[in-house]
């Protein structure tokens, strides 16, 4: 069956988290950008609704409510508060590399410390992103050696999200330089480890409430047990980036809805001409064409959504793993696109006072780019999509955010 | 409810054999039928059979064509999902062959108003005359658009008036889609043009009506396996039992209701049709990558025509989205006149890039030369689903009319 229309439950959960949206998020937006974070209430708050752990399945202590409620949650956290969306801690990438890379014991115990009244203040963090390429060799320039009772890891991480809040992250370093992108392994370390260092917050253009940072590990020492257990030809790196991705897609719609229907509602107020803006067709189209990459973006993530759902619920089958990054990377480049277009609109549609941080949308402008940089960018996004068209291997490193790029914000 | 983007059993079987079907017989044809203008009477014959069998779910076919056939139940529709079926078989078949799509016997186009508005006695008396499939071949036609009026659609001139039990038509029809061959058209006149929209009447006006004769058969840059003529009517005198839903129907603006109502069904088939085309033409331009440029050019040149294909790509999936669920909005018994006209311009524009992308890709060797000729059919082919049942433009002002209600027209 096809069908566009939430479950109850899926409704009542996204109807709570519109109204936390709606009245704490919007109304505050300013405020967190000011003061470049979310204040432990907000963040309390969000963790008593549940969010950070809805979508991680039951048996690893998550809600198990599954990726499409993840993204009706993402798009309505972001229509409040693109920033938002991206500061509220708990587990999220971390969580899901847990998850993906260690496998459910792994996850079960990495994601423990986030349930409860403790958790609220927990954040987990995962360190990919790097200032510089490897030279002479494909994969990252951290590099990960093997001692007597574990792993030495030696390099600098960047554009890390919550570097300077994390409890723990998961660092990606190159285990097997000869190996490429495919000689790549993720490594839990706690922030407290002795030779880890977090390194200066970036300024960043836009989500200014969501701490991106660096983190230098000069000989960070870490037990053998603290590698994840994937292999060198598991496409669950790939899976990795492409849901997480994904799930800053479904922000991308919410950030576009905000500032569409603010937008819309702008052009039946501001008069030019002796009439309302929307009612010059250049500006009426420019709203009907805005309404529709909604509708599709959205339409377009739900579609990927379901198809990671059925991917996690068919254990053991052999499902079409191919099928699900296909839809996710054209969800992905579109939702990113279709936020940035909408952001645009929503300054030039507002003239000078769009520019103005009177109004929200100058910061929806910013946002959207900067939301585009995070985890895979829509010409990443477009290289999965082709490789995926034309059959070609799956390399991650066709795909991941990477030091020639500059985005890797996860 | 749900959110939900798997086929049902039924919509599964239909489909794969649409597309059997498309591409083993209707493909190897295709080139034939363009240069023959016109699709074989015999084939015609055969597939509207096959059609009935399957009591429809084949696009337009004659299948719900019969007067008899009570409208199905809402629970019914939310069941069968009649249009959503719809859009899914004519991707399917366009992928094929679009002109033929437009060949196929039935009511065609003339079938929706009839449905929408005729009275019962009318509903019987001319959708029934294609119950019978196996003589004569019969089709049905649907009269708007005059020389001076396509888009302005309440602009039309053509006059009617009660004369006794008659009513006498004046003026001209064109761009008819299988106008000529027709056993009957749905024609649009006004009393007095005076009135606008508001002066308008539907008749069914049957072959042989004394006064209406057909024109040119017009010479088309695309799909030239469908008849498109000119009508001419002069002192063209219809019985009065072939006004559309009789004169109370007309006290209201109904006249001008009907012509609209109709195309919240056609515009999502119409959608779907230009994306069986568009898909053709990007699955075309995958497989002669695959071919022909895979590691044989230098990088930059790979990257820049994978993130070609995946756009394109992307575009179609999110006009396939939107046409699903505006499809599905109607079989939920919802109202859908934005969405209808937010995935018939999206899938319009996604599919015409996807022609252009794709004969730039392949250039001559995959667009003109052997098979790939087909590509330079699709080319041509596809330009007018960017044109009738509204053109991009006209879906804007639609959609625009809906975001913006106090918005008149422009
Ligand atoms: C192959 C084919 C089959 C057809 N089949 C049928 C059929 O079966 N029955 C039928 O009734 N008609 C049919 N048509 C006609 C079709 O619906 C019209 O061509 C279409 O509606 C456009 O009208 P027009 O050609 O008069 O263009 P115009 O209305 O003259 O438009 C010209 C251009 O101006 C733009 N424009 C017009 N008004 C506005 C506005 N207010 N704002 C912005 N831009 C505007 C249009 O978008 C277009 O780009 C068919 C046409 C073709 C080509």
């Amino acid at each position: 069956m096809i069908a566009f229309e939430p479950s109850e439950e899926q409704k009542m959960v996204r109807d709570a988290v519109a109204q936390f949206a709606d009245r704490t998020l919007r109304p505050r937006m300013r405020e967190f950008e000011r003061a470049r974070a979310l204040p432990p209430d907000v963040v309390a708050a969000a963790h008593a609704m549940g969010l950070p752990l809805a979508a991680f399945p039951e048996a690893v202590g998550g809600s198990g409510l599954g990726f499409v409620t993840q993204v009706l949650i993402e798009e309505e956290l972001a229509a409040g508060d693109p920033a938002a969306a991206f500061a509220l801690g708990g587990p999220g990438a971390y969580g899901w590399a847990a998850l993906l890379l260690g496998g459910p014991d792994v996850a079960k115990e990495l994601l423990a410390p986030f349930a409860g009244e403790a958790g609220a203040s927990r954040v987990g963090a995962v360190a990919w992103g790097e200032p510089r390429a490897a030279q002479g060799r494909a994969g990252l320039a951290t590099v990960a050696e093997k001692t007597a009772s574990g792993w030495r890891l030696t390099g600098e991480k960047r554009y890390v999200l919550d570097a300077a809040r994390a409890q723990s992250f998961i660092v990606f370093a190159q285990v097997d330089p000869a190996e490429g992108w495919r000689g790549v392994g993720a490594f839990v370390v706690p922030a407290d480890a002795r030779g880890l260092r977090v390194t200066a917050r970036h300024e960043t253009l836009g989500l200014d409430a969501a701490s991106f940072g660096g983190v230098a590990l000069d000989g960070v020492e870490v037990p053998a047990g603290a590698r994840l257990p994937f292999g060198s030809e598991s496409p669950n790196v790939v899976w990795l980036f492409a849901t997480q991705a994904l799930l800053v897609a479904a922000r991308g719609v919410g950030l576009a809805r905000a500032a569409f229907e603010t937008t819309r509602a702008y052009a039946e107020q501001r008069k030019a001409f002796g009439k309302p803006i929307g009612h010059f067709q250049a500006v009426a189209f420019t709203l009907a064409d805005r309404a529709t990459d909604l509708e599709a973006a959205r339409a377009m993530v739900w579609r990927a959504a379901w198809d990671w759902d059925q991917l996690a619920k068919s254990e053991g089958g052999k499902p079409d793993a191919r099928q699900a990054l296909l839809h996710t990377a054209w969800a992905v480049s579109y939702a990113h696109e279709a936020a940035m277009r909408a952001g645009d609109d929503a300054v030039q549609l507002h003239g000078g006072s769009g520019f103005m941080r009177d109004y929200p949308v100058e910061k929806w402008m910013r946002d959207a780019k900067q939301l585009g940089l995070c985890g895979m960018t829509a010409e990443h996004a477009d290289q999965l999509a082709a490789a995926v068209a034309l059959d070609k291997d799956l390399d991650p490193g066709l795909v991941l955010p990477s030091a020639e790029t500059q985005s890797a914000f996860l | 409810m749900t959110i939900e983007f798997s086929l049902s059993n039924r919509q599964r079987d239909t489909l794969a054999m649409v597309h059997q079907f498309a591409e083993s017989v209707v493909r190897p044809q295709s080139l034939q039928w363009d240069r023959d203008h016109g699709v074989p009477h015999d084939f015609l014959r055969q597939i509207a059979m096959m059609a009935q069998s399957m009591g429809g779910g084949l696009v337009m076919g004659p299948g719900r064509s019969s007067g008899d056939e009570k409208e199905p139940s809402a629970d019914e529709k939310k069941r069968r999902q009649p249009a959503l079926s719809t859009v899914l078989g004519a991707e399917a078949m366009a992928w094929g062959d679009a002109g033929l799509l437009l060949c196929l016997p039935g009511a065609g186009l003339g079938g929706p108003p009839v449905r929408a508005s005729g009275t019962p006695e009318q509903k019987k008396r001319f959708l029934s005359v294609f119950d019978d499939m196996s003589g004569e071949l019969r089709w049905g036609a649907y009269a708007l658009t005059e020389p001076g009026a396509g888009s302005d659609v309440a602009g039309i001139r053509t006059s009617c008036r009660k004369d006794g039990r008659h009513w006498v038509l004046n003026g001209r029809k064109c761009f008819i889609t299988n106008g000529a061959r027709a056993s009957w058209n749905v024609v649009f006149a006004t009393v007095d043009p005076a009135l606008g929209r508001a002066g308008h009447r539907a008749f069914v006006v049957e072959k042989g009506t004394p006064g209406f004769s057909v024109g040119k058969i017009e010479d088309k840059m695309g799909l030239r396996a469908s008849e498109t003529a000119e009508l001419v009517l002069e002192d063209c005198r219809v019985p009065e039992d072939n006004l559309l839903g009789g004169e109370d129907g007309y006290r209201t603006k109904e006249g001008f209701m009907t012509a609209m109502k109709t195309f919240d069904t056609t515009r999502p088939m119409v959608a779907a049709m230009a994306l069986g085309i568009g898909r053709a033409a990007y699955e075309h331009a995958v497989a002669f990558v695959k071919e022909h440029y895979m590691l044989a050019r230098s990088v930059p040149r790979y990257a820049a025509i994978a993130e070609r294909l995946a756009r394109v790509g992307r575009q179609l999936e999110g006009a396939r989205m939107t046409t699903w669920r505006a499809a599905w909005l109607a079989d939920q018994g919802q109202r859908n006149a934005k969405e209808a006209s937010m995935c018939k311009a999206m899938a319009g524009g996604a599919a015409i890039r996807a022609c252009i992308e794709a004969i730039e890709i392949c250039g001559a060797e995959g667009s003109i030369a052997g098979d790939g000729r087909l590509l330079e059919k699709w080319f041509r082919d596809i330009k007018v689903y960017d044109i009738f049942e509204g053109t991009g433009q006209i879906q804007r002002i639609v959609i625009a009319k809906r975001l913006l209600p106090d918005l008149k027209s422009f």
